[in-house]
């Protein structure tokens, strides 16, 4: 790790106990450590289950930790403030808005002009391959450009960290594969800094700088992986040819089956 | 009096949203829908006929399509017809408009305190299972005799059906596009204009078409405890002196306002969809 990499994000002994107080207590997330660097693309696979989207609500800011402190930017995350952009599975749009006026939902939020936060929704839609369906709604879409929405209405707003919560699992193969690859340029191109769970390891390899494998729940980190090819071969199809790429598949493959299983 | 236990009443059902609209059906089609939905009627109205003329339907029991239709006409020669029916559309219109635009604003609203929503849920369930005309009796006794009374009870049972929808509409909403609005650091009232209002409509919506419905039952069975005019008034009336087709007439022109309004809210509905 070079030192003069910035820390976007830092989890530090992180630890989530859902109903602390009650007599049946659960242990999400036992403890986390963690950092995230500016322009990096950081992947969280696990098992199902161990708690990878309770970690994520927690950075997001929407559950508090009963242990241990994350902080973005260096500063204490408390509640959700809007420091991170969410994207899900489901895409959340808003069925009664058009493609535009559901990109600007996190400017409107924020209190900018309806103007300004067009002008803003207008250039990416054009940029990333949607223009012309601007004023369309969501439900004349299909699955993969729908995510592209909801892609751009996570950029618009800027957040410092852009979370990205399994949001390629709903997609057919081929749509998933096209989008991958281009989530990773555009990510790339706006120099963001993302964390991606999934529990695709082809998917984290082809998209991640650095892989962050965890254990079964209460989660903990198991092993960090860190692609040898940097950011030189940005293709997730072109990644899947390189000889690293299988050796590091069946790497993190092991580790996931060696987690006990109840 | 014993009338209002006669009127069954449908417990309020949470209707879902609407589906989605399927394809217009061709010109054609429609119109032998129409002609077999006239082929209906005049197949009704001869069997009560024949019913008549082979003296299995006494007249004086069920009165006579001719009959009806003499009465119709005398009625509305001589205005009492339009004036009834005028008299209650009224009361259906207002009661029907305010019970519906305070119940959704306050079912709407609820969202706003769970600890308020919580305070309420007995009372909610106590609304949503009692027979809400059995109110009537008392609204009669607060609010007179005149069309306020009338009014008053269609506005009043709209208002706990428009409620109780628009508050399990706001409870419908996708938790996650909450959770998506808190992480946009959005606060609640934010939250509420952006996501829960607009993501209730279909709910408020659906609760009009019940309403249509509940806002009649209501102003009719008013006047069948105690009024002046309306057609309840004039189908209670008319009952009580054995004129079966004035009964008849009173029955049929309710019958029309009903598809009026149902006509008027669905085009309010098309309204809705396209802005939503």
């Amino acid at each position: 790790m070079s030192l003069t990499q910035e820390t976007v994000l830092e989890a530090d002994e992180a630890r989530v106990v859902y109903n602390e107080d009650s007599d049946t207590p659960v242990e999400a997330v036992r403890s986390i450590s963690l950092d995230l660097r500016r322009g990096e693309v950081l992947a969280l696979v696990g098992p199902s289950g161990c708690g990878k989207t309770t970690l994520f609500n927690a950075i997001a800011g929407l559950i508090p930790l009963q242990g241990g402190r994350v902080s973005v930017g260096g500063i204490e995350v408390e509640k959700a403030s809007g420091h991170v952009g969410y994207m899900l599975q489901k895409d959340l749009l808003l069925p009664w808005r058009s493609v535009i006026d559901n990109v600007t939902l996190g400017l409107e939020v924020r209190g900018k002009p309806k103007g300004e936060a067009r002008k803003i929704a207008q250039e990416l839609i054009e940029r990333y391959g949607l223009a012309g369906f601007e004023n369309s709604k969501p439900s004349g879409l299909s699955g993969g450009m729908r995510q592209r929405v909801a892609l751009m209405r996570t950029l618009a707003f800027e957040p410092e960290v852009i979370l990205l919560d399994e949001p390629f699992s709903a997609l057919d193969f081929q749509t998933r594969i096209l989008l991958q690859s281009d989530v990773k340029r555009i990510i790339r191109e706006e120099g963001k800094s993302v964390i991606l769970i999934t529990h695709d390891i082809g998917e984290a390899i082809s998209m991640a700088n650095r892989i962050v494998v965890l254990t079964n729940r209460p989660a903990t980190v198991k092993t960090v992986h860190e692609v040898p090819w940097g950011d030189e071969v940005t293709d997730p199809v072109a990644v899947r040819d390189r000889p690293e790429y299988q050796e590091m598949f069946s790497k993190i493959w092991q580790e996931l089956e060696l987690a006990p299983r109840h | 009096m014993a009338m209002a236990t006669d009127i069954g009443e449908a417990k309020t059902q949470t209707a879902a949203p609407p589906a989605p609209k399927r394809k217009p059906r061709k010109a054609a089609g429609r119109w032998r829908i129409t002609a077999y939905q006239f082929g209906v009627l005049l197949a009704l109205i001869a069997l009560w006929q024949v019913g008549l003329w082979t003296g299995v339907l006494r007249p004086y029991i069920y009165g006579t399509p001719l009959g009806v239709l003499q009465s119709f006409a005398t009625q509305i020669a001589n205005g009492t017809l339009i004036w009834h029916f005028w008299v209650t559309a009224q009361e259906v219109v207002l009661g029907f408009v305010i019970g519906c635009s305070l119940g959704s604003l306050a079912g709407l609203l609820l969202w706003l305190s769970p600890l308020w929503a919580k305070i309420l849920h007995p009372y909610m369930i106590a609304l949503n299972g009692v027979p809400k005309i059995a109110l009537a009796p008392l609204i009669i006794v607060w609010f007179g005799l005149g069309m306020e009374s009338k009014i008053a009870i269609a506005a009043i049972i709209t208002f706990i059906v428009a409620f109780l929808q628009a508050y399990k509409g706001t409870q419908e909403v996708d938790q996650d596009l909450i959770r998506l609005m808190k992480s946009l650091g959005a606060s609640q009232w934010q939250t509420f204009r952006k996501i829960v209002m607009p993501g209730s409509v279909p709910w408020i919506v659906s609760a009009l078409r019940l309403n249509v419905g509940f806002a009649l039952i209501g102003a009719v069975v008013g006047e069948y405890i105690s009024a002046e005019a309306g057609l309840g008034y004039m189908v209670y009336y008319s009952g009580q002196l054995y004129d079966l087709n004035s009964v008849w007439v009173g029955i049929f022109s309710l019958m029309i306002m009903a598809l009026i309004l149902e006509a008027v809210v669905a085009r309010i509905e098309k309204l809705l969809d396209m802005e939503v």
